[in-house]
């Protein structure tokens, strides 16, 4: 069964950097998101942590922690599990 | 047979930081003080604290005319001679903010006086007419190795034969638009800076800063001996991971650097990556030269901090003492890091390094001459 909250991840991902070529269910959950198949840079790292921030009401600290949230998605899900209201998680 | 040309020579500088002049600078430094504090990302607008260093009496907000001209005219009445921007005297401007913080003002309150200072040449225009330049100014930007872009111009100018002296003058104020940047980044956050700290998380600190530099070559208490700038044009952001960027820099200066005795000014912002790149491939030419950074006291002055540290290095040679790196702490990414200050009597010059936004690194190597 799908987690939920990787399942709003992606979406997340997919509309906040306008991947065109990108379906949310193609971005594997294991795989190196900053420098991986997305090709995704520090830029892109930006403004997902803004979007982030926004949506789960969390605060990341700074840069290195940002980059251990983003190492996959699997891990950017813990992140958030483990920081935000419950209230603001999917069921 | 032609005489072979004279080299270039620092003639007179000057800075301005948080803690006053270089003077004031310099002891503040070797007395292992911090200029940084903790202070709201957005000004006015709050946010997360943040480590700032603002000059004495101004507020991150911008005024209109901005309040930082004041800084620069007390800076500019230090700079010897007259006719700057006449004939033969050009004058270099540097920076990499301008007065970027005059379009948030506008943006936040609609007061179209904050256009006047906004863009770089509309900034530039006026601080000339402010201080009395002539038409001969010239604007350079290249990030945070801006101060040093217009250093290297300087000289090129004069081995040119086209001028008899340069003025290079280099200003960065700090503004909620470059620290909310930054922080957006979250390169700064809520830690002070600990420059070549081999530590898991790390941030910078951001200040204020300007200095002026006269480069000429009949006269001078130093001598420009080496200056280097590459782009490794690899990132906007990011350094290549190799660390090849800051090889290629200092490539031209080694064969300069050979035999000398050198303590190594570094750029040392506090951030992990590219602290441990720099400390790295500085310890492997430079084996057992101490190396400082003073952000951690002064904060990032961004385009200007080339020419900021190079005068507080010039100060730091005069008065036979260097300052440690203020704010660091062991372990740090190598053994050469000097945390406290340290004698000059058994060096004979300085190399000043910087690096940038987009992969840019600078190199100068000041000699007494």
């Amino acid at each position: 069964m799908t987690d939920p909250l990787l399942a709003k991840l992606k979406i997340l991902v997919v509309e906040t950097l306008r991947l065109e070529d990108v379906a949310p269910a193609d971005i594997p959950d294991d795989e190196p998101l900053i420098g991986g198949g997305l090709s995704l840079d520090s830029i892109d790292a930006l403004e997902l942590v803004v979007r982030l921030e926004k949506e789960f009401g969390i605060k990341i600290a700074s840069s290195e922690e940002s980059r251990t949230a983003l190492a996959s998605m699997s891990s950017l899900a813990a992140y958030i599990r483990e920081r935000a209201d419950p209230a603001r998680l999917p069921a | 047979m032609s005489a072979p040309a004279s080299p270039i020579r620092l003639a007179a500088c000057g800075a301005l930081t948080a803690f006053g002049d270089e003077a004031a600078s310099l002891a503040a430094l070797l007395g292992n003080r911090r200029a940084l504090s903790s202070l709201p990302v957005l000004g006015r607008d709050g946010g997360d604290l943040v480590p700032l260093a603002l000059c004495p009496g101004r507020g991150l907000d911008e005024t209109a005319p901005p309040a930082w001209i004041s800084h620069l005219r007390a800076l500019a009445a230090r700079i010897p001679g007259e006719g700057w921007g006449g004939p033969r005297r050009p004058v270099f401007v540097t920076s990499s903010n301008f007065g970027v913080g005059s379009l948030y003002a506008f943006r936040r309150d609609g007061n179209a006086a904050h256009l006047e200072h906004g863009t770089p040449f509309r900034c530039v225009d006026w601080i000339a007419g402010e201080l009395g330049w002539g038409p001969d100014v010239t604007t350079f930007s290249h990030a945070c190795v801006s101060a040093h872009l217009g250093l290297i111009q300087a000289s090129r100018v004069l081995e040119a034969g086209l001028a008899d002296e340069v003025l290079v003058f280099s200003f960065d104020f700090i503004s909620p638009f470059v620290s909310g940047g930054f922080h957006s980044l979250k390169i700064l956050n809520a830690e002070f800076p600990a420059p070549y700290r081999d530590g898991t998380t790390g941030s910078i600190g951001l200040g204020d800063g300007a200095a002026f530099a006269v480069f000429t070559r009949d006269r001078g208490e130093f001598t420009v001996s080496s200056q280097s700038l590459h782009n490794e044009m690899h990132h906007f952001t990011a350094n290549r991971p190799d660390g090849s960027g800051f090889e290629a820099c200092l490539a031209p200066v080694l064969a300069v650097a050979a035999g000398r005795r050198l303590w190594l000014k570094g750029h040392g912002t506090g951030t992990i990556e590219a602290g441990r790149l720099e400390a790295g491939t500085l310890a492997r030419h430079f084996p057992g030269a101490p190396l400082v950074s003073w952000k951690g006291a002064l904060g990032h002055t961004l385009g200007s901090c080339g020419l900021v540290e190079l005068t507080l290095a010039a100060a730091a040679i005069r008065a036979g003492r260097a300052p440690g790196t203020v704010g660091g702490d062991a372990p740090t990414f190598t053994p050469e890091v000097a945390l406290a200050p340290f004698d000059l009597d058994a060096f004979d010059g300085v190399l000043c390094t910087s690096n940038a936004f987009g992969g840019a690194h600078a190199a100068l190597l000041l000699s007494h001459a």
